[in-house]
């Protein structure tokens, strides 16, 4: 479940689940809500794999949607749904969506970059509570 | 999507004059310098909102750091930095340097045309020019730009910058000589730009993008200053063009790849940081000069950007008026960056030496005489141009005389939000913002419903109050006020 939260000029994502394999799927839903708007309009279409290595979380979740943003930015790649897998060296992740089109895709915002401003994974009462704030 | 509210800011904030506030070196452990902050009691409540004022006491920790941690009156909350913020390092001295104090869009800034254009002229035309620039000028998210550069292109062109356009038949001699450094920046190493930035970069050049960027057709609704409006070329009812856009996707990938790059240098080089987006590196380390570098590369493609931006407004004015756009009198007034660290020569505790001036989302403002500005302006200081928002005013001032001591030749660089992206959005419900614009005499264009409603003028702090403050504070000058009359958004 993420949840955006307020930040003067850009956007705030608070994520809450009950893994940090689910915390990841939820942020990958929340930058992509962020982008696209409505993920309704977002079809899964195609498949994608992304490899991210690593241990620190906080990193993790970072690089993953740095992944994620610039497979927008460099191939104009839509995702909405996301599975991840966490092993004992990183993550390994599955995103189904489509390109974006201009004459069906109306866009919400332009995501300059993942920041690390604020950038958190801890543990909560739900299981782990993650934040990141996206520079519009 | 729920909501959650932003924190305010407890902290010292004490008054010493009518437009100055100080956070005291002593609010925290680690402040190498105290905190100032330009405002007066009608901005005060706004600083108080969110947590800008922190991140001004943040940035006086970083090593090196001259003078104060410095913030103008449209201070809002940013990621490391607060936007709005001024840190001059002193490179001799341990200074470091830091992507965050440069900020994402590197080389954000804007520039002013001058057209001889009346009101009168523009206004029975201005619904198909609006309509015009919208269909012909890329603007909101992933538009790409008519020209793709290809790798060596671009790397020619960030090292080059409107020069190289000058080059190709996209830039005049006297375009050149209006923008901030001349439209290049020395030193730029294109080489170190990475792969992805200059993926994201190829078809960007030229383009608007999202955010709070922008096209926007105006009137000069009143002169303050006679003497310095003649010399900039500006008088009542004259019709001018402003854009407002940075270095793209290209800038963007340079400061993550910066971000990600410096990650371990705090360590490397035992600082100690409050908030991990403020990381930075000595400027006299590898990191710091590769930085350095690759930032310079992308200044250099936010200025041709604005250059290509400017080229097809004019082919726009051409299409719509009919005339060649010399005829149109579309000469550039100035082009000056927001988001910018550069080298420059200040006095601090009456010591003449090189600092490094981080600016972000503040406006370089040098006074009458000093030999940056361009000969036509250079008797009566650099002009600096204050977007404010599409429903009321913007400014053009000129460099104030007491910018050097109290600012490093800084100051204010728009209105500054004061409602958050969720807040406007929350405001926008119900209402037809398109609308409402149109009855108040303003006729927007936006691609995504997003684009208005988080840009309503409601979402700005008043730019005149913002302006007034710099006024009194003698960091520039009042010159002109331009009101909107016509804006194209992401």
């Amino acid at each position: 479940m993420f949840e955006v939260f307020e930040h003067t000029a850009d956007l705030g994502v608070r994520v809450e689940a009950s893994s940090f394999a689910e915390l990841l799927a939820d942020a990958a839903s929340g930058l992509s809500t962020v982008i696209a708007g409505d993920l309704d309009q977002v079809r899964p279409e195609v498949v994608e794999t992304f490899a991210v290595p690593g241990s620190d979380p906080a990193w993790l979740l970072f690089d993953f949607l740095g992944e994620l943003h610039a497979a927008f930015e460099l191939r104009r790649m839509l995702f909405r749904d996301f599975a991840v897998t966490v092993t004992d060296d990183g993550i390994q992740a599955t995103a189904r969506g489509e390109r974006y089109d201009p004459a069906r895709h109306v866009l919400a915002h332009e995501v300059k970059a993942i920041t690390q401003h604020e950038l958190s994974v801890e543990r909560s009462a739900a299981g782990v509570l993650a934040t990141f704030i996206v520079d519009i | 999507m729920n909501q959650i509210t932003r924190p305010s800011f407890r902290g010292p904030l004490e008054r010493i004059d009518d437009v100055t506030l100080r956070i005291p070196r002593s609010y925290k452990p680690g402040m190498l310098v105290d905190g100032t902050i330009f405002a007066d009691d009608r901005l005060l409540p706004l600083i108080q909102g969110d947590q800008a004022a922190e991140q001004v006491a943040n940035v006086a920790c970083l090593p090196g750091i001259q003078i104060a941690s410095l913030a103008m009156p449209d201070i809002h909350w940013g990621y490391g930095f607060c936007i709005g913020g001024v840190c001059g390092t002193d490179p001799a001295a341990g200074g470091v340097v830091s992507p965050g104090g440069v900020g994402y869009d590197i080389n954000c800034g804007v520039r002013l045309v001058r057209t001889s254009l009346t009101l009168d002229e523009v206004r029975p035309l201005i619904v198909p020019l609006v309509d015009q620039l919208m269909r012909d000028i890329p603007v909101g998210v992933g538009q790409g730009g008519r020209r793709v550069f290809s790798p060596e292109e671009l790397r020619a062109l960030m090292q080059e910058g409107v020069p190289f356009l000058a080059r190709l038949g996209l830039a005049t001699a006297e375009d050149v000589a209006c923008v901030e450094a001349e439209g290049c920046l020395p030193d730029a190493e294109p080489g170190l730009v990475s792969d992805r930035a200059l993926a994201r970069g190829a078809d960007q050049c030229g383009t608007v993008g999202a955010g709070n960027h922008f096209i926007e057709v105006q009137v000069v609704d009143r002169v303050e200053d006679e003497a310095v409006a003649a010399a900039f070329g500006l008088r009542t009812g004259q019709i001018c063009v402003l854009i407002h856009s940075g270095s793209r996707g290209l800038g963007y990938q340079v400061c993550d790849d910066a971000l990600r790059a410096l990650r371990e240098a705090p360590a490397k080089y035992g600082i100690t940081l409050p908030d991990r987006q403020l990381v930075c590196a000595p400027i006299a380390s590898p990191e710091g000069r590769a930085y350095l570098g690759a930032m310079r590369a992308a200044a250099n493609y936010a200025f041709c950007n604005r250059q290509l931006l400017m080229w097809q407004v004019r082919e726009v004015f051409e299409r719509v008026f009919g005339n060649p756009w010399e005829s149109l009198g579309m000469t550039l007034l100035y082009d000056v960056a927001h988001n910018i660290a550069k080298f420059e020569e200040h006095a601090v505790a009456g010591v003449h030496k090189e600092v490094c001036v981080h600016r972000k989302g503040a406006t370089r403002s040098f006074p009458a005489g000093h030999h940056d500005i361009p000969e036509p302006y250079r008797a009566f200081g650099q002009p600096v141009i204050i977007p404010g928002d599409m429903g009321r005013a913007s400014w053009v001032l000129v460099g104030g005389p007491r910018s050097l001591e109290r600012s490093f030749g800084t100051t204010c660089h728009g209105a500054g939000r004061c409602l958050s992206r969720t807040a406007a959005t929350k405001a926008a419900q119900g209402r037809d913002i398109r609308t409402e614009l149109e009855r108040a005499g303003v006729i927007a264009r936006s691609r995504s419903r997003e684009g208005l409603a988080e840009e309503q003028p409601a979402a700005y702090k008043d730019v005149d109050v913002v302006v007034d403050v710099v006024h009194r504070a003698g960091l520039s000058l009042k010159v002109a006020r331009l009101t909107p009359l016509g804006v194209i958004k992401g």
